[in-house]
C-alpha cells in the first residue's frame, strides 16, 4: 500500500514538470511530419520496391502503408529516444537533491528501500507510457493516414507479412524496444544516485550511452569479441520481431544481456542510495 | 543543581522508566566525516512535553544529530529511541516523530497545498480537511493554491512547519527554524512553536545557535561542543546554577544610582550605557538589591535580565 502511495506521489511529481513533456511534445509533432512527408514520397519507394521484386511477385494495390511508415520511423527513432528518457530518469534522484525536498522526504517514516523501489517504478511506467505513445502515434496514425494491408519486409528476401500478423510483430517488437527503453532510464537513475544536479545524470547517460554504441558498432576486429557483451549491440533486436520465423533464442538472448544490465544499473544505485548521507 | 538534574557529562544513560519513555533519548552517538569527529559519544534525554533547546556554536554537531535522528544519515555507533520506539528496529522509529531539517525547501512548482498533499499521502493523513486546518494554523489557507515559488522564505518556513505537522507527530524536530528569517519572521515562527506545543501536545526538540531564542521559548536544553555534549538540563535549573548575571536598571536619576551602588557590595561590576545602567550581581541577590534601592528612594522603571544563557554558555565554553 505505501509502495502504492509513494509511487503515486513519483508520478505527480514526474508529471508536474514540464521536461516530462518535452518527448511527447516533440513526437506529436514530428511523427505527423514524418508521414506526410512519407505520403508525398510513396511513389518512389513503391518504385524502387517493385523494380526489386518484380521478378519474383506481382504486386496489386500500395506495397507501402501504414505498418511500413510505422516500421520507417521506428528504424532510426530508438536512438533518439534514449535522450529524452535521460531527461526524466537522470533528475527522479538528483532534482530532488538539487531541490532539497529529499531532506522534507526522506525524514518520514519510510525505508530508502521504499523510496528507491517507488522512483524505479515510476520511472519505468514513464518510460511505458513513453514507448507506448510513440507506438500509438506512429503505428495508430501511420494506419488511420496510410491504411493497413500486407507488410513487406526485406530480410534474406522479401517476406510479406498479413496485416494480422504484422500487429503482433509491433507488439513483441515494441515490447522489446520498451525493456532496451527501460535500461535506458536505469543508467539514468544510477547516474541521478551519484550526483546533486540532475544535468550532470543527462549527460553521463548519454556519454556512455554513445560511448558503447560506438564500440558496439564500430567493424573493429579488436571490438568484435567485447560486442556480444555490449547492452547496445541488442539495441535493434526489436527488428527481429519481423524476421520469419522470428528467432526467439537470439531475442531471448539480448532480452536476458538488457536485463542483467538492468539489474546491474538499479542494483548498485540502490547501494549508493540507501548509503547516502544527506547532508544538505 | 542536582545530578538528576543536570548532567555534565555523556556516561549517564537517560532512565526511560522515570515518567514513561522520554520523548527522544539518544545512546552513545557517534559519527565522524573522514577528519572530524561531529558527534563523539552523545546520550541524552528529551523529557516528554518539553520545549527542547539544543545549542552549540556552528559546527559543534546539532545539525548532525538532527539528521541523524531525522534519518538523513547513519551513525557510525549508538542508537536512539522516540517515545519508546527504538532505531534498533528501523525506520519505524519515525512513525511518531516529524522533522524540518535546516529551511524548508518544496516542489516549487506545485502549489502549498499540492506539496502538503504529498508529503501527507505517505503517512494517510491527507485529508482535504487535515491539510486545510493546518494551512489555517500558520496562516497560510488563503494562499494555499499559490505555487510555492511566490512564497517568501518565512512564508516557505510557516508551511515546512505545517508539512511537519501532518501526521500529528508526538515529536517534533526542528533543526534552526529561524535561520534567514528576517525579525519578523523569527517572531512569528516563534510564536507559531510556542503555540504548536500548547494546542497539538508536541514535544519540541529544536537546535538552536540564537542563544536568546532559546531563552525566550525553551523550557529544557542541552549543549554541545565539539560533538560532544557539555550539559543538559531544565532552564530553571541552569538558571539557578549561575552565580552571576547581568541585569540592565532604567532608573530615573542615574547619578545618585551609581553612586548608590557604588557603596554596596552586592555588586560586582558596574557599567553605565546610554539609557540604563548595566550590572553584574549574583542571582539570589536581585531581590535584596531591588529592596534597598526601593529603600534609598531610587525610582526603578525597569530591571531587565540579559543573556543569562550567553554567560552559562560563554562559562561553559571557557571551562572546555
Amino acid at each position: 500500500m505505501i509502495l502504492f502511495k509513494l509511487t503515486q506521489n513519483e508520478l505527480y511529481k514526474i508529471f508536474s514538470l514540464i521536461r516530462s513533456y518535452i518527448g511527447i511534445i516533440l513526437f506529436t509533432g514530428i511523427v505527423p511530419l514524418i508521414l506526410w512527408g512519407y505520403g508525398m514520397g510513396t511513389s518512389h519507394i513503391e518504385g524502387q520496391i517493385e523494380s526489386s521484386v518484380s521478378d519474383m511477385f506481382f504486386i496489386e494495390g500500395s506495397p507501402t502503408n501504414g505498418f511500413t511508415a510505422a516500421y520507417f520511423i521506428m528504424n532510426f527513432f530508438w536512438i533518439h529516444i534514449p535522450f529524452l528518457l535521460a531527461l526524466v530518469g537522470g533528475d527522479i534522484f538528483a532534482g530532488e537533491h538539487a531541490n532539497g525536498t529529499f531532506r522534507v522526504y526522506a525524514t518520514r517514516p519510510i525505508s530508502r528501500l521504499s523510496i528507491f523501489t517507488s522512483k524505479v517504478l515510476a520511472t519505468i511506467i514513464y518510460t511505458f507510457i513513453f514507448v507506448f505513445y510513440f507506438g500509438l502515434l506512429t503505428l495508430g496514425l501511420g494506419l488511420i493516414w496510410h491504411g493497413g494491408g500486407d507488410m513487406l519486409v526485406f530480410h534474406n528476401g522479401v517476406l510479406i507479412l498479413e496485416s494480422s500478423d504484422a500487429l503482433v510483430r509491433f507488439f513483441i517488437a515494441y515490447f522489446f524496444s520498451f525493456i532496451n527503453m527501460v535500461l535506458v532510464s536505469s543508467i539514468a537513475i544510477f547516474f541521478s544516485t551519484m550526483v546533486r544536479n540532475a544535468v550532470g545524470p543527462v549527460i553521463g547517460t548519454m556519454a556512455l550511452f554513445i560511448f558503447i554504441l560506438m564500440v558496439s558498432t564500430l567493424p573493429l576486429e579488436v571490438f568484435k569479441s567485447i560486442q556480444p557483451y555490449l547492452f547496445t549491440t541488442y539495441f535493434s533486436n526489436w527488428e527481429q520481431a519481423f524476421y520469419d520465423p522470428i528467432p526467439w533464442a537470439d531475442l531471448f538472448r539480448g532480452f536476458g544481456l538488457v536485463a542483467s544490465n538492468i539489474v546491474m544499473f538499479l542494483g548498485i544505485a540502490l547501494i549508493i542510495f540507501r548509503r547516502k548521507d544527506i547532508l544538505s | 543543581m542536582t545530578e538528576t538534574d543536570m548532567t555534565s557529562s555523556q556516561d549517564t544513560e537517560p532512565n526511560a522508566s522515570d515518567q514513561g519513555s522520554p520523548a527522544l533519548a539518544c545512546y552513545g552517538i557517534s559519527k565522524r566525516f573522514k577528519t572530524i569527529q561531529a558527534l563523539d559519544d552523545v546520550t541524552l534525554s528529551v523529557p516528554r512535553g518539553s520545549i527542547f533547546g539544543f545549542l552549540g556554536p556552528n559546527g559543534a554537531g546539532k545539525s548532525t544529530l538532527i539528521r541523524v535522528v531525522a534519518g538523513l544519515i547513519a551513525a557510525d555507533k549508538g542508537h536512539f529511541d522516540v517515545l519508546g520506539n527504538s532505531s534498533l528496529k528501523g525506520h519505524g522509529v519515525r512513525k511518531d516523530m516529524s522533522a524540518l531539517v535546516d529551511r524548508a525547501d518544496f516542489y516549487k512548482n506545485l502549489s502549498a497545498y499540492q506539496n502538503m498533499k504529498i508529503l501527507g499521502r505517505i503517512t494517510g493523513h491527507d485529508s482535504d480537511e487535515h491539510i486545510n486546518s493546518l494551512l489555517d494554523l500558520l496562516g497560510l489557507y488563503e494562499r494555499r493554491k499559490d505555487k510555492v515559488k511566490t512564497f517568501s522564505q518565512g512564508m516557505k518556513q510557516r508551511l515546512g512547519l505545517a508539512q511537519s505537522l501532518l501526521p500529528d507527530p508526538k515529536l517534533l524536530v526542528l533543526d534552526e527554524p529561524t535561520t534567514g528569517l528576517d525579525p519578523q519572521g523569527m517572531h512569528e515562527i516563534r510564536d507559531f512553536i510556542l503555540k504548536i506545543a500548547a494546542e497539538q501536545n508536541v514535544t519540541i526538540f529544536l537546535s538552536s545557535h540564537l542563544l536568546h531564542e532559546v531563552e525566550l521559548i525553551c523550557s529544557d536544553i542541552a549543549l554541545i561542543f565539539n560533538g560532544k555534549l557539555a550539559a543538559q538540563g531544565s532552564m530553571q535549573n541552569i538558571f539557578r546554577e549561575i552565580d552571576s548575571v547581568t541585569i540592565e536598571l532604567e532608573v530615573e536619576d542615574s547619578k545618585t544610582t551609581l553612586v548608590f551602588l557604588e557603596k554596596t557590595d552586592l555588586v560586582t561590576q558596574i557599567t553605565p550605557l546610554a539609557n540604563a545602567i548595566s550590572i553584574e550581581i549574583h542571582y539570589n541577590k536581585i531581590p535584596e538589591l531591588i529592596r534597598l534601592m526601593s529603600a534609598a528612594k531610587i525610582n526603578i522603571f525597569s530591571v531587565s535580565q540579559r543573556n543569562r544563557l550567553e554567560n552559562y554558555f560563554l562559562s561553559l565554553m571557557e571551562g572546555k
